[in-house]
C-alpha cells in the first residue's frame, strides 16, 4: 500500500517536472487563443474568453501557406539528402576504415562547430558568385551540409552495432554491395536513420538566420516570418507570434510523440537495439 | 554479314557498359571511394571553398556598401581584433555563458535523467515526455520574441507572479546586471531537456545484466552509479555536453531577439557581435578575421576534448 | 473632421489581394468596410486621364516587387495603395503591373536590401529605404541618381514642405545637388498626450495646488513649453502605484532607436554629432554639451514604467494604448496605431517640448521617415514601371488619399491644400515640426550602419547604467567613429592619442 503510494508521488512528482519545462510553452500556446488586449491585460489573464480569430487571421495572411509549405519542403529533402549521403559515408567508415577515418569524422564534427556567421559569410559571398541565392536548391543543400556531421556520427555508431557476419553471410550468397547496404544493414539501423532524421529535422525546421541571409521571398520559411513579420503598424504583434508558433509546434511535437522511442535508442548511437 | 556483326557487336555494347559500370560500382576496390564521394563533395563546396574564401577575406579590409573593392592589409584585422578591448570583453562573457550555461543544463540533465529513468510504467510517458522536450523544440525566434513579453515588468506573467508574492517588479532585460542571467536562464530552460535526453540514452545503454548483478552484489547505489552506470554511459553523456558546448558557443537568434546584445553590451555574446558586424555593419574583412579567429578556438575545444575522450575510452578498454 | 472610415474604404478586399497585410489594419480595415459601405461608395473615384498614351510597354504583364518595413504603416500603405497604381497604368498605359511585397523589421530591412543588391538582382525593384542609408545604398551603385529622371519627369519635380525635407530623404553627399531618393513617408517625432487625463478638472486642479502653474492644454501650450516645464506634468501623472506613469521615449538597443530620442536633447542645447566637412567626430561628439544632455535623457527614465531602457518604437504604443502613460514621445508616422478607435477623442498629438531656458531655449528633434529608391539593376521594363509608379506616386490626389489612410505626405502643395490638418490628429504637429530648423536628419554616409551600432552600444551602456560616466560613453564612441570615418578616407585624422586603451 505504502508502495503504491510512493509510486503515485513518483509519477506525479515527474509529471510535475514535465509540465513546469512545458508550462512557457503552454504560456505561447494559451496566448494564441486571446485578443492583443488579453494579452498585455495586467494582470495576465489566466483565464479569458477563447477566440479563434488569431487562428483565423493567420491563414489569411497570403504568405503563411507558402511559408509554411517552404519550411515543410525544405527541412524534409534537406533531412533526407542528408541522411542518405551520411549513411553510405558512415557505412564506408564503418566497414572499410579507409585510411584517416578518425581524421574525416573529426573534420566532419568541425562543420558544425563553425559559428553561424562564419559559415554564412563565405557561403553568402559564394552563392552570390555562383548565383544560388534565393534559389531553394542551394538552401536544401546548405542545411543538407549542416545536418550531415551528426548524421554521419550517429550512423556509424549503429553500424558499427550490427555485426559484420551478416554482410559476410550475403556476399558469399552472390548479393552485391548495394544489396548489402540497403538490404541488408539499412533495415537494421532504422532505429539511427529515424534518430538522426528527426534530430536534424528540428535543427532544419527552426533555422531563420541563415534563409534570412541566402533566401529570398520564395524561400522564406516560417522562422523567418516570425522575425520578420513580429510587428505590426509599429506594434510588436505577440498575437500573431502566438498563433504561428503554436501551429508550428504541432508537427515536431507529433514526430517526437510518434518516434520517441527511436529518439531516445538512436541517441544511444548505437550501444543498444531495443527500448531504451 | 558485316552488317550483323555490327548489329551484333552494338547489341553487346549496351549491356557492357551497364556492366562495367556495375563492376566499378561494385568493385571492392573502388566502393569506399564511391561510398564517400557525395560527403567529400558537400565538404569541399560547403567547407573547404567558403572555409578559404573566409581566410582569403580576412586580410583584405573589405565592406559590402563602401563601393571600394577590397584591399589587402595583411594581418590588420588580426592586430585589431587582438587589439580590441570589446572583442575580448566578448569573448569572456561568452565562455562564462557556455560554461554556467553548459554546466546547469548538465547537472539538471543528470538528475532529472536519473529522475526519468525508472518512469517506465508512468501513465502518459510519452506525452509526458514529449511535452519535457517541447522547449527544444520551439522555434528559437519565438522563445526569444515570447520571453521578452513573459520577463517584461509591466505586462509579463513572471512579474505578476513576483508581485503578486509582494514584491517589486524586476526589470529582468533592462538591467545590466540580471539581462545576463536572465537569458542565460531561458538558455537553461531550452536545453536541459537535451541533456536529459542524453541522459536517459546513456543510461538505457548500461547493461542490465550488470545492473542485476550490482543488485545481487547489493552495491551501495553510489558505487553502483559510480562503476556501472557512469561508465558505460559517459560516451553518450559526453558527447551531449560536447554537443550542447559547441552550440552554446555559437548561440546568437535567442539574443538577437531578446536583448539585440543589451543592455550596453550586457549580453553581447561574440556570436552576436560576429553577425553584427557582418550582416548589420557588411564589415567584411574584419568579421571575416573574427570569424577565423572563432574558428580556431572551436577546433582546438574540441579536439582536445576529443582527444581526452578518446584516451579515457581507450584507457578504459585496454 | 476626419472621416474615420475613408482611410479604409477603398481598402482592397483582403482576401483576393496579394498583399501581406499587418493583422490589425486588415481587421479594422475589414469592419470599416462593412460599417461603411457608403463611405466607400461617396469616396472620390479617381479621374485619371482618359487620354492614353503610346507606353511601349502596352499589353504586357510586369512583375514588380517592392521592399518595405515590416509592419511599418506607412510601408504597408504603399502595399495597399499599390492596386490603385495598377487600376492607373491599365487605364493610362495599357499594360498590367502586378505587386509582390517582402518585408523586413528596421534592423533587417538594409540586409535584406544589401544582400540582395549585392548580387547585381532585381528581386527588389522599388524599395523603402531608411533616410540615412541613401549613402550606403548609393556608393556601390545600387540605386539610381535621379537627378535625370526628375529632370524628364517634371511632376517629380516637387516643391517640399521645407528644406528639411529634401536633406533628409533625396541628397547625398550632404550640401550637393545629388538626388537618390524621393520622400515615401515624412517623419517627426511628435508629443502624444491623453486629453482624458490633461485637461480633467480634478487634475487640473491638484496640479495648481502642487505646482503652482497650470496643466498645459492646447496645442499653442505645448508649442512654448520648456522640457523644465513639461518634466512637472510628467512628474506629476507618474503614479506607480495606479500603473501610470508621465511620458515614455525610447532608449532601445535596437537599430537607431535611442540615438534618435538622445539627439533631441543634444542638438537642441547647441551640442553636434559630427562635422560633415571634415570628418572630424572626436571633440565633437564626446563634449560637454552632449554628455549633460545624456544625463538629462537618463534622468527622464524615473517618470517612464520600469523597463523604459529597453523601450522601441512597438513597445511605446503598447504602453500607450494600453493606458499606462500619460504622454509620449513617438513618431509621426505610428499615429494610426496610437491612436485606437476607442480613445480617438481623447488624444491629442502636439510639438514636442523645448530644451534650455528662456530665451536660449530651442526644439531641434531627429527627423524619421524612409524615402523612395530604385533599384539600379532593374531591366528597361522594370525601370520603366518604376519611374511611372513614382510619377504616379506624386499625383496630388494620391498624395492626398496617402495622407487620408494615415500616411505622411512632404509636399508643400498637399500639406497646405485646404483641411488638411483635420484629416489626421498628428498632421498639426508634424507640419509644425517639419518647418524651419524644428527637425534634421544625422549621417548619410556609407559607413553609416559600422557608426551606429557603436554608438548604440555606447549610448545604451550608459542609459542601462553599465557605464557610469557619459563622457567615457561618448569618448568611446567618438574614438570608434573617427577610426572608422579615418578609415575610409572621409577623416583626415585618425582617433587621437587620448582614444588608446578605451573602454566602456
Amino acid at each position: 500500500m505504502s508502495d503504491g503510494w510512493r509510486q503515485h508521488l513518483y509519477h506525479a512528482l515527474l509529471w510535475l517536472v514535465a509540465l513546469f519545462f512545458f508550462s512557457p510553452v503552454a504560456w505561447i500556446i494559451l496566448s494564441s487563443f486571446k485578443t492583443a488586449d488579453d494579452i498585455l491585460a495586467v494582470p495576465p489573464k489566466l483565464f479569458f474568453e477563447p477566440t479563434l480569430e488569431n487562428y483565423v487571421a493567420l491563414f489569411e495572411r497570403n504568405a503563411f501557406l507558402q511559408q509554411l509549405t517552404n519550411s515543410i519542403v525544405l527541412s524534409v529533402c534537406a533531412v533526407l539528402i542528408a541522411v542518405t549521403v551520411s549513411f553510405l559515408a558512415a557505412f564506408c567508415f564503418s566497414r572499410f576504415k579507409p585510411r584517416g577515418t578518425d581524421f574525416l569524422m573529426f573534420l566532419l564534427l568541425s562543420i558544425r562547430m563553425l559559428p553561424a556567421t562564419a559559415v554564412i559569410l563565405p557561403v553568402f559571398l559564394m552563392y552570390v558568385a555562383f548565383g544560388w541565392k534565393n534559389e531553394p536548391i542551394g538552401i536544401v543543400l546548405f542545411y543538407a551540409m549542416f545536418s550531415i556531421p551528426f548524421s554521419v556520427w550517429i550512423l556509424k555508431g549503429f553500424i558499427d552495432g550490427v555485426s559484420p557476419r551478416f554482410d559476410e553471410t550475403a556476399l558469399v550468397n552472390g548479393a552485391s554491395y548495394w544489396h548489402v547496404i540497403f538490404r541488408v544493414i539499412l533495415p537494421q539501423v532504422r532505429p539511427g536513420l529515424i534518430a538522426a532524421f528527426i534530430f536534424n529535422l528540428i535543427f532544419v525546421w527552426n533555422e531563420a538566420v541563415f534563409n534570412f541571409i541566402i533566401g529570398g521571398i520564395d524561400t522564406h520559411n516560417i522562422p523567418v516570418a516570425l522575425w520578420t513579420g513580429a510587428y505590426a503598424d509599429g506594434g510588436v504583434d505577440w498575437a500573431f507570434i502566438a498563433t504561428m508558433t503554436s501551429v508550428y509546434l504541432i508537427p515536431p511535437v507529433i514526430f517526437i510523440y510518434f518516434f520517441q522511442k527511436y529518439l531516445l535508442v538512436g541517441m544511444t548511437f548505437g550501444t543498444v537495439r531495443g527500448e531504451v | 554479314m558485316a552488317d550483323t556483326t555490327v548489329s551484333k557487336s552494338s547489341k553487346y555494347v549496351l549491356p557492357d557498359r551497364r556492366n562495367a559500370l556495375m563492376a566499378v560500382l561494385s568493385d571492392r576496390r573502388y566502393l569506399p571511394a564511391i561510398l564517400l564521394i557525395p560527403v567529400l563533395v558537400f565538404f569541399l563546396v560547403w567547407n573547404t571553398i567558403p572555409l578559404l574564401w573566409l581566410l582569403g577575406l580576412s586580410f583584405h579590409n573589405y565592406s559590402l556598401t563602401s563601393g571600394q573593392d577590397p584591399r589587402f592589409v595583411g594581418f590588420q584585422n588580426f592586430i585589431r581584433i587582438f587589439q580590441d578591448w570589446q572583442v575580448w570583453y566578448d569573448l569572456s562573457r561568452t565562455l562564462l555563458f557556455v560554461f554556467v550555461g553548459v554546466s546547469l543544463q548538465t547537472i539538471l540533465g543528470i538528475l532529472l535523467g536519473l529522475l526519468f529513468w525508472g518512469s517506465a510504467k508512468l501513465p502518459g510517458r510519452r506525452l509526458a515526455l514529449t511535452l519535457l522536450f517541447a522547449p527544444m523544440i520551439l522555434t528559437p525566434v519565438a522563445t526569444g520574441n515570447f520571453f521578452r513579453l513573459i520577463y517584461d515588468p509591466t505586462f509579463g506573467v513572471l512579474n505578476a507572479m513576483i508581485r503578486a508574492l509582494g514584491f517589486d517588479s524586476i526589470d529582468f532585460l533592462g538591467n545590466a546586471s540580471t539581462a545576463f542571467w536572465a537569458v542565460l536562464a531561458v538558455d537553461v530552460w531550452m536545453w536541459t531537456p537535451f541533456l536529459v535526453l542524453m541522459t536517459l540514452a546513456a543510461l538505457g545503454s548500461v547493461p542490465k545484466a550488470e545492473l542485476e548483478a550490482a543488485e545481487v552484489d547489493r552495491l551501495p547505489w553510489l558505487q553502483r552509479l559510480r562503476l556501472i552506470v557512469f561508465y558505460h554511459g559517459k560516451f553518450i553523456l559526453m558527447l551531449g555536453i560536447l554537443l550542447r558546448t559547441i552550440d552554446s558557443f555559437k548561440t546568437m537568434d535567442l539574443v538577437l531577439q531578446m536583448t539585440r546584445g543589451g543592455p550596453g553590451s550586457s549580453t553581447k555574446l561574440v556570436a552576436v557581435t560576429l553577425y553584427r558586424q557582418a550582416f548589420d555593419s557588411f564589415n567584411l574583412g574584419w568579421s571575416s578575421a573574427l570569424a577565423v579567429f572563432l574558428l580556431l578556438i572551436s577546433i582546438a575545444f574540441t579536439a582536445t576534448f576529443i582527444f581526452v575522450l578518446n584516451l579515457r575510452r581507450q584507457r578504459g578498454q585496454s | 473632421m476626419p472621416d474615420k472610415h475613408s482611410k479604409f474604404g477603398r481598402n482592397p478586399g483582403a482576401g483576393e489581394s496579394k498583399l501581406i497585410l499587418p493583422r490589425r489594419t486588415l481587421l479594422k480595415g475589414a469592419s470599416a468596410t462593412a460599417l461603411a459601405g457608403t463611405a466607400a461608395v461617396a469616396m472620390p473615384r479617381y479621374v485619371y486621364s482618359q487620354q492614353r498614351e503610346d507606353h511601349p510597354l502596352a499589353g504586357q504583364t510586369i512583375d514588380m516587387a517592392i521592399l518595405g518595413i515590416a509592419g511599418w504603416l506607412p510601408s504597408s500603405l504603399a502595399v495597399q495603395m499599390s492596386p490603385l497604381f495598377s487600376e492607373y497604368a491599365q487605364e493610362r498605359f495599357g499594360y498590367t503591373a502586378e505587386f509582390s511585397f517582402a518585408d523586413a523589421p528596421f534592423s533587417g530591412l538594409f540586409q535584406r536590401a544589401a544582400t540582395s543588391l549585392a548580387t547585381r538582382s532585381q528581386e527588389y525593384n522599388i524599395i523603402i529605404s531608411d533616410s540615412q542609408w541613401l549613402g550606403a545604398l548609393a556608393s556601390p551603385g545600387w540605386i539610381i541618381q535621379l537627378n535625370d529622371v526628375i529632370s524628364q519627369n517634371p511632376n517629380l519635380d516637387i516643391e517640399w514642405y521645407g528644406p528639411v525635407v529634401p536633406n533628409t530623404y533625396m541628397i547625398y553627399p550632404d550640401g550637393t545637388d545629388q538626388i537618390w531618393g524621393l520622400p515615401q513617408e515624412g517623419d517627426t517625432i511628435a508629443l502624444f498626450v491623453r486629453k482624458d487625463l490633461i485637461q480633467n478638472e480634478d487634475e487640473r486642479r491638484a496640479f495648481r495646488e502642487r505646482y503652482n502653474a497650470e496643466l498645459p492644454q492646447t496645442f499653442e501650450d505645448f508649442e512654448d513649453l520648456t522640457m523644465t516645464e513639461f518634466e512637472k506634468v510628467a512628474e506629476f501623472f507618474t503614479r506607480p502605484d495606479d500603473e501610470i506613469w508621465g511620458t515614455a521615449m525610447q532608449y532601445s538597443r535596437e537599430y537607431d532607436f535611442c540615438s534618435c530620442y538622445l539627439y533631441p536633447f543634444m542638438f537642441s542645447q547647441g551640442g553636434d554629432i559630427w562635422n560633415p566637412e571634415t570628418g572630424q567626430v572626436e571633440g565633437i561628439l564626446n563634449s560637454d554639451i552632449n554628455a549633460m544632455a545624456m544625463e538629462q535623457m537618463r534622468h527622464w527614465l524615473r517618470y517612464q514604467p520600469p523597463g523604459a531602457v529597453n523601450y522601441g518604437i512597438a513597445e511605446q504604443i503598447d504602453v500607450f494604448t494600453q493606458g499606462k502613460v500619460a504622454t509620449c514621445f513617438q513618431w509621426a508616422a505610428v499615429g494610426l496605431a496610437m491612436i485606437t478607435d476607442e480613445m480617438r477623442d481623447q488624444i491629442m498629438v502636439v510639438a514636442p517640448p523645448k530644451h534650455g531656458v528662456g530665451d536660449a531655449a530651442d526644439r531641434i528633434y531627429t527627423m524619421g521617415g524612409q524615402p523612395w529608391v530604385v533599384n539600379a539593376f532593374n531591366d528597361e521594363a522594370h525601370m520603366r514601371v518604376s519611374i511611372d509608379f513614382l510619377n504616379w506616386w506624386y499625383l496630388p490626389e494620391v498624395q492626398l488619399e496617402f495622407a487620408r489612410r494615415g500616411g505622411n505626405p512632404c509636399g508643400r502643395d498637399t500639406l497646405t491644400s485646404a483641411g488638411f490638418d483635420d484629416l489626421q490628429p498628428w498632421f498639426r504637429a508634424f507640419k509644425f515640426m517639419l518647418e524651419g530648423t524644428r527637425s534634421r536628419d544625422f549621417w548619410h554616409h556609407p559607413k553609416y550602419a559600422e557608426m551606429l551600432s557603436l554608438q548604440q552600444e555606447a549610448f545604451t551602456s550608459y542609459m542601462t547604467g553599465q557605464t557610469a560616466d557619459p563622457m567615457q560613453a561618448l569618448n568611446f564612441a567618438a574614438c570608434g567613429q573617427q577610426q572608422i570615418l579615418f578609415d575610409y578616407g572621409t577623416a583626415s585624422e585618425g582617433p587621437s592619442r587620448a582614444c588608446r586603451g578605451i573602454s566602456l
